[in-house]
């Protein structure tokens, strides 16, 4: 208590200091004069007893001295010095300082923003939950190992009997069209167990969650519903008064009950949600009735629990499978060979986290190839100034400052490079942070679109910017400030072990050259196999199509209904000018979302005991093969007459008939499906279906007036002749005037479409050449540097060799030669260690092989020719070197 | 043989400061140092470059406390007089370095100790 107090006060005699000196003199002044009277009085002549009082007093300045050590705190004052001081010198070196804290700063902001993207997404998935690394993924295991979603029954058995979960919860993602007759709009919602939120442990902004005992007993009988805070903001101003207003969630009205706060965006990682709904009113939402959650076939949720205290993910798996498999003996009839398994969030198959994991991973490996190139770059900027300092080092030393003192010296320019940097590295971090957005497709839930810069992120960047300020600049000081005094001060303070610390420069440069080689052939890899991937053909014509997305599911139409509404919207259509044909299916083609597949037995085909028969399928208009320019290779199209009333039918695929059928015709074979027999009248050509880069696989279509479904999608495609953009704002417009109560949305090119669904590749493509740039760029100002540096130094050698007849252009050509050396032995040892990682990168590549020599060859060479750019001044520089002011100049 | 004057040792002069002002109430800077030499009989040299320091440093304790004051020729002095925790510590510093010299002591007069 009593030190604390000491050291505040000894922190306040850091202020005021003229005033405090000022006493101290007057108590100095008045001990000696009363020193002096007392000399006076034991009878000495005044000159004598202050001659005598002076003497005793001893020094008044050491005295004073000491006085204000003791009131300040010298180690912050001396602090404070240096940090003047340091600002002086790096004003100074005006081009070092903006170089070093320019190069620190795109390496920290380039690596704060990358991280602050993985802690998004893999380390702090699920932003505003409370003990998030508590809360797992369940998933369904089909009997051939594949994941599958949960039924609701399922899920209830295994929440009652699994003790090693505290709480378990379904959510089933749902697109949900919010508002009135007049307008409506598509919303991302969860439909959730009354215990969701409580799981998660997340606490209302406003009003209040469910809870089990309110929503989980019966079914449609709770319409609650609780908003996100942003849609809060957005569409309510943040008006509290929303509590227990009714809203309309396709078209049943529903009460508001509560908001959530504003960091929690719901339980997909990298996902925003804007409403929950309590998963018992599914039925009612998505119009399947209150079968969907009686029956175990039914599988559709996604099932989140958070494990008990104290318990393991391990532990809890085990009790989980080996509930599942009680389920599968006890309900084998749905259940038989099925399982179940928990899976730590970043895992699980929901989100975008799966889809970015490859990405992030190659992108922090080029930050951390960046941030090498950083440390090396500074490391050799220190390097140089320190070599130039080493005349007032030495002075300095020889003058009696401690080493310690230098040292200190050079941590504080260090540290303040380190603030600057860092400073403009979070600038540079919290810019491009959005640029992730711009990557990722809009079609989907919105994603990602903030994400947090928080103080997680910028420790993260202060940290490292310290980290390699000081070290590079420690490492690089030392060197000077260790040598010994007496050798230094003979050599006149002039770089005596020049020869040294330019080979050490030139090892950095020859590093910083390999790093970026490294870095550039990794892009050209990622960016060569966008090229390939962007260059697959899709199997049909995208050009001069426009797509609307519909949310039937919203309007509870039954199949007649449904029918009348397409025949309607396509005639509308089919009347507006441009348009040349329109067709209508219930899945987009490299939409990027999760298609729909059915069970299939195929007449003649016997599969094998663990073969999947789940074949994905579309569900189509006729039309629709001739307006995407698919061509039939057997039978015939779908027709008008392929209806409810007309025999089943289906086209396949050429895949489905290699797979299935084999040599023989395929046009009337049969194939079982939804419970009947339908009769194959076409073949199709193979198109791809989900990724551009997919190998193909069977694929079958059937009449969309022939199965109906109230929860399936509906596309409209529109071929024009006129531009897309008119096309566009006609579909929009009539497919909005054809039921103003029907969400439409995701309207845009077939081609933007295809475009989005390359995401991955072009987040790998783009962020990772951006990143090598820096790389590039930062080792070519790395070797202009040393060079530059280098000529200076030899300057005076240089100015001999001309007296003494070199010619000019020799002098340019070794210049230029030894800086080849340097680029060509980086180029080297950077071409083996790419060479060795890319190998690493195969699952990122696409029709090119990691050791590719194109790549490796422009590379190399594009490096080489930068690194003859960078010489090409100091070695002009060089050749003009005047001998006379040279030799003058020693 | 003269006794050689000699510095106050370090860490003492604290003590004989607090010991001064309890015997004698509030006295300055100089008056203190006065006070400590004649007290050792002169053995004593007390240097202004530790003393000053050695108050501010007491006061920072919160030892002692400071006022500007006349003193008894008419001269302006900073008088240092003990506070309350001052005068604990007296009695604590006091206690410790008797026990301290008594420790001492028996390791100087180790014979005593084995008969």
């Amino acid at each position: 208590m009593r030190t604390l107090r000491a050291w505040f006060l000894r922190a306040a005699g850091l202020f005021h200091k003229e005033r405090r000196d000022r006493e101290l003199a007057d108590e100095i002044e008045s001990n000696l004069r009363m020193h002096i009277d007392d000399n006076v009085r034991a009878g000495m002549t005044p000159a004598e007893a202050q001659r005598q009082a002076m003497l005793k007093f001893g020094s008044v300045e050491s005295a004073k001295e000491s006085y204000r050590d003791q009131r300040g705190i010298p180690l912050l004052e001396s602090l404070w010095q240096d940090v003047r001081f340091g600002l002086r010198m790096l004003r100074k070196s005006a081009s070092f300082t903006a170089l070093a804290i320019l190069t620190l700063a795109l390496g920290v902001g380039a690596n704060a923003t990358v991280f602050s993207w993985v802690r998004t997404l893999l380390l702090n998935p699920l932003p505003g939950v409370v003990a998030a690394n508590h809360v797992v993924a369940l998933e369904t295991l089909a009997p051939d190992g594949s994941w599958e979603p949960t039924s609701y029954l399922d899920f209830r058995d295994l929440r009652d009997n699994c003790k090693s979960v505290q709480a378990m919860s379904v959510t089933k993602p749902m697109a949900l069209a919010v508002g009135d007759t007049e307008s409506v709009e598509r919303v991302w919602g969860e439909a959730v167990s009354g215990n969701f939120f409580e799981m998660l442990g997340v606490k209302p902004a406003l009003g209040r969650f469910f809870s089990t005992a309110e929503v989980d007993q019966q079914q449609n009988a709770r319409p609650l519903v609780i908003l996100s805070h942003a849609y809060w903001l957005s569409h309510y101003h943040a008006d509290p008064g929303v509590i227990g207003a009714s809203v309309r969630i396709n078209h049943f009205p529903y009460t508001i009950i509560g908001v959530t706060p504003e960091e929690f965006h719901g339980s997909m990682p990298g996902l925003s949600f804007d409403a929950w709904v309590p998963a018992t009113m599914y039925g009612q939402l998505a119009s399947t009735g209150d079968n969907t959650l009686l029956d175990r076939k039914w599988r559709t949720f996604r099932v989140l629990a958070r494990l008990a205290p104290g318990v393991s993910l391990g532990e809890a798996r085990a009790e989980v499978v080996s509930h599942a498999k009680d389920m599968a003996r006890d309900d084998a009839n749905t259940n038989e060979g099925m399982s179940a398994t928990l899976l730590p969030m970043w895992e699980s198959h929901y989100g975008i986290q799966g889809s970015m994991l490859g990405p992030l991973g190659i992108l922090m490996a080029a930050c951390a190839l960046v941030l090498l190139i950083v440390c090396a770059n500074l490391a050799n900027l220190q390097l140089a100034r320190a070599t130039a300092r080493q005349k007032e080092f030495v002075l300095r030393l020889s003058l009696g400052a401690s080493r310690s003192r230098l040292i200190r010296q050079v941590l504080t320019e260090c540290s303040l490079v380190a603030v600057a940097g860092s400073l403009g590295g979070i600038a540079i971090a919290s810019w491009l942070k959005g640029t992730l957005a711009w990557f990722l497709p809009r079609s989907s839930v919105p994603a990602l679109g903030h994400v947090p810069l928080d103080i997680g992120v910028l420790f993260f960047a202060i940290t490292l910017a310290f980290a390699v300020a000081l070290v590079s600049g420690l490492a690089a000081s030392l060197r000077v400030i260790g040598r010994n005094t007496d050798e230094m001060l003979k050599t006149g303070g002039r770089a005596s072990s020049s020869a040294h610390s330019s080979r050490l420069r030139g090892l950095l440069a020859t590093s910083e050259m390999a790093l970026a080689v490294v870095a550039m052939i990794a892009a050209g890899l990622l960016l060569e196999s966008f090229r390939n991937v962007s260059k697959i053909r899709p199997g049909f014509d995208a050009q001069q199509v426009v797509v609307a997305q519909l949310d039937l599911s919203a309007a509870s139409y039954d199949a007649q209904q449904a029918n009348a509404f397409y025949q309607r919207l396509q005639q509308e259509l089919e009347r507006q000018p441009g348009v040349t044909a329109v067709s209508y299916a219930d899945y987009v083609p490299l939409s990027l979302s999760g298609g729909s597949w059915e069970k299939l037995e195929i007449r003649g085909y016997v599969p094998t005991p663990s073969e999947d028969m789940d074949i994905y399928r579309s569900l189509i208009s006729p039309g629709y093969f001739n307006l995407m320019k698919i061509p039939i290779f057997e039978g015939r199209d779908f027709r008008s007459s392929d209806d409810m009333n007309a025999p089943p039918v289906m086209i396949v695929n050429q895949e489905f008939v290699r797979r299935f059928i084999g040599t023989g015709t395929a046009v009337g074979r049969q194939v079982h499906g939804w419970g009947s027999w339908f009769t194959i009248i076409g073949v199709a050509a193979d198109s791809k279906v989900f990724r551009l880069n997919e190998s193909p696989a069977p694929y079958f279509y059937v009449p969309m007036r022939q199965i109906y479904r109230p929860e399936m999608g509906l596309a409209f495609f529109v071929h024009t002749s006129a531009s897309n953009d008119s096309a566009l704002s006609t579909l929009q417009r009539e497919a909005r005037a054809a039921a103003p109560t029907i969400p439409v949305f995701d309207v845009m090119s077939l081609s933007d479409e295809i475009s989005v669904s390359l995401f991955t590749q072009r987040i790998s493509a783009g962020l990772v050449s951006v990143l090598a740039g820096v790389a590039l760029s930062l080792a070519a100002l790395g070797l202009f540097g040393v060079m530059t540096y280098s000529v200076a130094q030899r300057t005076n050698e240089i100015g001999i060799r001309i007296a003494l007849g070199a010619q000019r252009k020799h002098v340019f050509a070794m210049v230029l030669g030894q800086g080849t050396r340097v680029a060509l032995l980086g180029i080297t040892i950077g071409t083996l260690a790419a060479w060795a990682v890319t190998r690493l990168m195969i699952g990122a590549l696409y029709g090119v092989k990691p050791g590719d020599p194109g790549t490796f060859c422009a590379v190399s060479l594009l490096l080489l020719a930068i690194a003859l750019l960078a010489c090409y001044v100091p070695a002009r520089r060089a050749m003009r070197v005047d001998p006379m002011v040279a030799l003058k100049y020693e | 043989m003269t006794a050689a004057k000699s510095d106050v040792r370090q860490g003492t002069l604290a003590l004989m400061v607090l010991k001064t002002l309890q015997t004698i109430g509030p006295l300055h800077g100089y008056g203190i140092a006065r006070r400590i030499e004649q007290t050792s009989g002169n053995r004593l040299v007390v240097n202004y470059g530790t003393l000053y320091p050695a108050l501010l440093k007491l006061q920072q304790d919160g030892y002692i406390s400071s006022e500007w004051d006349v003193s008894d020729n008419n001269r302006k002095a900073k008088y240092y007089k003990l506070t309350r925790a001052g005068h604990k510590q007296v009695e604590k510093e006091v206690g410790e370095w008797e026990q301290t010299n008594a420790i001492l002591a028996r390791f100087l007069a180790p014979d005593q100790e084995t008969q």
